[in-house]
């Protein structure tokens, strides 16, 4: 309808000038001509639209059609999404929806959907993806020794375990305070240490030994750096080590009081043991140390003594109390 | 304040001090007038009208369907337990959203997605198709270019462009 009037404006121009002078008519031809290739030039036509627009302005692009109407069946999906983007829903072929539907309604479409973009896809991650990755490391990789095959073999070669953490997080950073903590992990059996070297060495150690695994844990985080922190615990078993082996002149001092476990021999019972049987026994049998010495080789006390040592050192329970009344039964034939 | 008061309450109330000789607490009896609090949620809440005014999902739904319907449009781990830093990405988060919406201004669809990947910052965005193309690239490039030197770190941004909003619903 537009372009019928322009056209009706133009012949009007050209008559009305018939009359007039030669530079008159130029002009009124070359305004017309102005006016006639604005009006094809605008924005579909619109007439309030193309008010809007100025001279020169292009046509707008329509947009094209979506990848997915173009993807071939058996194409390589790794090169569509190579790595870790987000969803984008004119290159990915699923008719996905997601969303809370209408009242009456389906799920809205992935196309500018944003729940779908909201959330972490693993489009990047197919099997053929995860192939490709496994044979682009493995030129890195170097074979396990085959010598290390079991972990008792790891264990005997390799006894101190180091341990320490890295953290990743979202954010600018990459110090985290806790990633200078290390742990130091190694079997007591695996030292050289003779019965007083062991019992030093535990005093020393104290909470850190584990007596059911007998691995002794060291823990170091007093240094900003974990390359300190790891030497320190080094540091720390080779004095520990050394430490236990030596005797110092005060370690005499040791009172019944310091002993880690319960020994029968010159204690309160077995003096308390053989007063009794001594009492019990007609007196004047011979010297009082023979006797000792004889009651203690008997069988009865040898059990009454292994009961005792093991209530003591043990604790209290159904069987040790079962076997120190049988124990006593015995001795007192009772 | 001072001068609503009448000349005449102002010099009652200062020969009152005078005559007490009250400390300055006096001076602070004055009224609280409050009124009766309207208990009713507002926040993102865009109230049922006469069905003409086309909603997102992401404007349709409450802030309380978070989780439920609704995912998160910021991801970090800085809110896991033992992480630090939440505060310092939020105030990233928003200081972000400000300035899309300012640099492709009247050209979003939908809110800004903000995805964290280690160090990376990505923006994703849903735009309209209002500007040329080119004028689109330049704009990306700007961003990326400035909001990486502003927070020392890789920041990409995925935009996707549509015709038109995706409607949910009329309300």
């Amino acid at each position: 309808m537009a372009s019928l009037t322009r056209n009706v404006f133009l012949f009007l121009g050209r008559t009305n000038v018939s009359g007039l002078g030669i530079k008159e008519i130029t002009n009124r031809v070359t305004y017309a001509t102005a006016l006639f290739a604005n009006s094809t030039s605008g924005n579909k036509g619109l007439p309030d639209r193309g008010g809007r627009g100025s001279v020169g302005r292009r046509p707008r692009r329509e947009p094209g059609e979506p990848r997915t109407e173009k993807m071939p069946l058996d194409q390589d999906w790794t090169s569509v999404y190579p790595s870790a983007t987000s969803f984008k829903s004119n290159a990915v072929p699923l008719p996905v929806r997601m969303g809370y539907p209408v009242k009456r309604g389906v799920p809205p479409e992935k196309k500018g959907n944003l729940e779908l973009l909201k959330i972490p896809n693993f489009l990047h991650l197919t099997p053929a993806a995860i192939k490709k990755h496994c044979e682009a490391l493995k030129p890195f990789c170097t074979e396990w020794p085959s010598a290390l095959d079991t972990d008792a073999k790891c264990d005997e070669h390799f006894p101190i375990k180091v341990e320490s953490t890295d953290y990743v997080c979202a954010g600018p950073s990459v110090r985290n305070p806790s990633a200078r903590i290390v742990h130091l992990k190694v079997k007591l059996s695996r030292f050289n240490l003779d019965d007083h070297a062991r019992k030093k060495m535990l005093k020393l150690v104290g909470e850190r030994y584990c007596k059911d695994s007998d691995i002794l844990s060291i823990t170091t985080d007093s240094c900003p750096l974990r390359q300190q922190n790891y030497e320190y615990a080094k540091y720390l078993l080779t004095v520990l080590y050394h430490e236990s082996w030596k005797i110092e002149a005060w370690e005499a001092e040791k009172t019944a009081a310091d002993m880690e476990e319960y020994s029968w021999e010159d204690s309160l019972s077995q003096k308390n043991m053989l007063d009794t049987l001594l009492r019990m026994k007609v007196a004047g049998e011979g010297e009082d140390a023979e006797v000792r010495k004889q009651l203690l080789e008997r069988e009865d006390v040898q059990d009454y003594k292994d009961s005792v040592v093991r209530l003591k050192n043990e604790g209290a329970s159904e069987s040790s109390m079962l076997q120190y009344k049988e124990a006593v039964r015995k001795v007192f034939n009772v | 304040m001072a001068a609503s008061l009448s000349s005449s309450g102002c010099a009652r109330l200062m020969t009152a001090l005078a005559r007490s000789s009250v400390l300055y607490n006096s001076f602070e009896s004055r009224s609280l007038h409050v009124t009766a609090v309207c208990c009713k949620n507002q926040a993102a809440r865009i109230r049922i009208g006469k069905g003409d005014k086309p909603l997102t999902y992401e404007q349709a739904h409450h802030p309380h369907q978070i989780a439920h319907r609704k995912g998160w449009l910021s991801q970090h781990t800085s809110n896991l337990k033992g992480v630090e830093g939440a505060a310092e990405r939020t105030v990233e988060d928003v200081f972000i959203r400000r300035f899309m919406f300012g640099t492709f201004h009247g050209c979003l669809a939908n809110e800004v997605v903000i995805k964290r990947r280690g160090n990376m910052l990505v923006v994703c965005a849903l735009m309209l198709q209002k500007l040329p193309p080119q004028k689109f690239y330049f704009l990306i490039g700007y961003s990326e270019s400035l909001l990486s030197h502003f927070y020392k770190c890789p920041v990409k941004l995925d935009i996707q462009t549509l015709r038109d909003k995706a409607v949910y619903k009329y309300l």
